[in-house]
């Protein structure tokens, strides 16, 4: 297992190309414990560096490092249609196994019981309530993000990249999101928010890259 | 194997769900039948060499339906990439697909087999042989047919790309799969099973082929 201190992920040089244009151009970003902030406006390239980091994007040049186990949610919910969030879920934690930040207790990777238990706590948590089990197309696009972000309380990873993950949430969403990340923080986890210009977590960030047209400035 | 069968199990149940790919697929399979054995007439069409060939250009084409489905699911809203980021997720989404397809196919197929014998009246000399060569067939399409959907995934020329990528590399197989068939309908074991063997080293081939090359070819 790695150490608190080697946690994290970073691009070196990063260059992506969509067609004949660099998405990223050159691009050093380094996550380590803590909560980074990637913040730029539309077309910056964050999404693009997310992706980046966690292998959806072929890098043209450049490297990238991931030291850590990483839940990567984006900025759509990323559950399957036809399966209710609730089976969505259990699919996430069973493809996974175990994780790096798991707690230690057996009791609480072990079985079947102790993973659907672990889920309903999330659910609860974030009031997906009776909605976990209804199919996700025919949920709201709010509850459908809560449901996506439960994952945050299911999946203990070394590392978290999110995507927008304030987008179509409501007030009391939007505290459980942060009271997410505090405890993930806590627990010494390495986390990579993109945000397009809202500052609901600059109090908490050990560090905020600022990017544009590819680059961080 | 593990990652492989959870993705194959999620996929069967969202089917389970929502039919409709299956439903439109057995449709299909069973209009392009009709409208083939038109086409050449029910005279030929009730021939030995004519009818397994009408039945697997069916089949291909609902292996197709029923994969562009499936994955037109996956990127609704961007479920795939969910899959894609996890260790061994890419190797786990294409092998899992695969066993979903075939266990799917093998539905589509046996309906289809039993449309197409009831609406052209065809007599099977060799019922075990028609379905030892029905299975593999359903083993020997969706290797490619996964892939090419996948490959194609993110195209908006995906509707005509994959007939057009898929359909050359299949040949061999709809070759062997018709002449399978159509021995077993004329009697003859000893040529169907020949036929069947091609089947299953087609299916084994390809589909190591495509394990081998769906995790660089997936994004």
């Amino acid at each position: 297992m790695e150490s608190t201190a080697e946690r994290g992920a970073s691009l070196r040089g990063a260059t992506v190309l969509l067609g004949d244009r660099a998405v990223l151009r050159d691009l050093d970003l380094d996550v380590g414990p803590g909560i980074t902030i990637l913040r730029g406006p539309n077309g910056a390239g964050k999404t693009t560096a997310i992706r980046a980091l966690a292998g959806l994007v072929p890098l043209a040049a450049g490297t990238r490092d991931v030291r850590s186990d990483l839940l990567y949610v984006g900025h759509r919910p990323q559950l399957l249609h036809g399966l209710t969030a609730r089976e969505n879920l259990r699919f996430f934690v069973d493809l996974r196994g175990p994780t790096s930040m798991a707690p230690a207790s057996p009791a609480a990777l072990g079985s079947d019981g102790a993973r659907d238990a672990r889920i309903a706590d999330a659910f609860a948590r974030w009031g997906v309530g009776e909605d976990a089990d209804r199919p996700v197309e025919r949920l709201s696009a709010g509850q459908r993000r809560r449901a996506a972000l439960a994952r945050l309380d299911t999946e203990w990873c070394g590392l978290t990249l999110l995507d927008e993950p304030f987008a179509e949430l409501d007030e009391d969403a939007a505290r459980l999101l942060r009271a997410s990340l505090v405890a993930a923080r806590d627990r010494g986890a390495a986390m990579l928010v993109a945000s397009h210009g809202h500052a609901e977590l600059d109090d908490l960030a050990a560090r905020v890259y600022r990017m544009r047209d590819g680059r961080t400035e | 194997m593990r990652g492989a069968l959870l993705v194959a199990a999620r996929e069967l149940r969202a089917d389970a769900r929502h039919p409709d790919g299956v439903a439109t697929a057995i449709t299909f399979m069973g209009a392009l039948i009709l409208i083939e054995s038109l086409v050449v007439g029910p005279q030929v069409a009730r021939e030995s060499a004519v009818a397994p060939a009408l039945y697997w250009i069916a089949l291909l084409f609902a292996a197709i339906v029923v994969t562009t489905r499936s994955f037109e699911r996956e990127v609704a809203d961007d479920a795939i990439d969910a899959v894609l980021a996890l260790p061994g997720g890419r190797d786990a989404l294409y092998a899992g697909k695969l066993a979903a397809l075939a266990a799917t196919l093998a539905v589509v197929g046996l309906v289809g087999g039993l449309l197409q014998i009831a609406l052209l009246d065809l007599d099977v000399a060799l019922v075990g042989h028609a379905l030892l060569a029905t299975a593999l067939g359903v083993l020997a399409l969706p290797a490619v047919v996964v892939l090419d959907v996948a490959l194609t995934l993110r195209l908006r020329a995906r509707a005509a790309l994959v007939p057009i990528l898929a359909a050359p590399v299949l040949v061999p197989q709809l070759v062997a799969g018709t002449n399978a068939l159509g021995t077993a309908l004329a009697g003859d074991a000893s040529a169907s099973l020949a036929w069947s063997g091609l089947l299953l080293a087609a299916a084994l081939v390809y589909g190591v082929v495509g394990v081998t090359l769906a995790p660089a070819a997936i994004d």
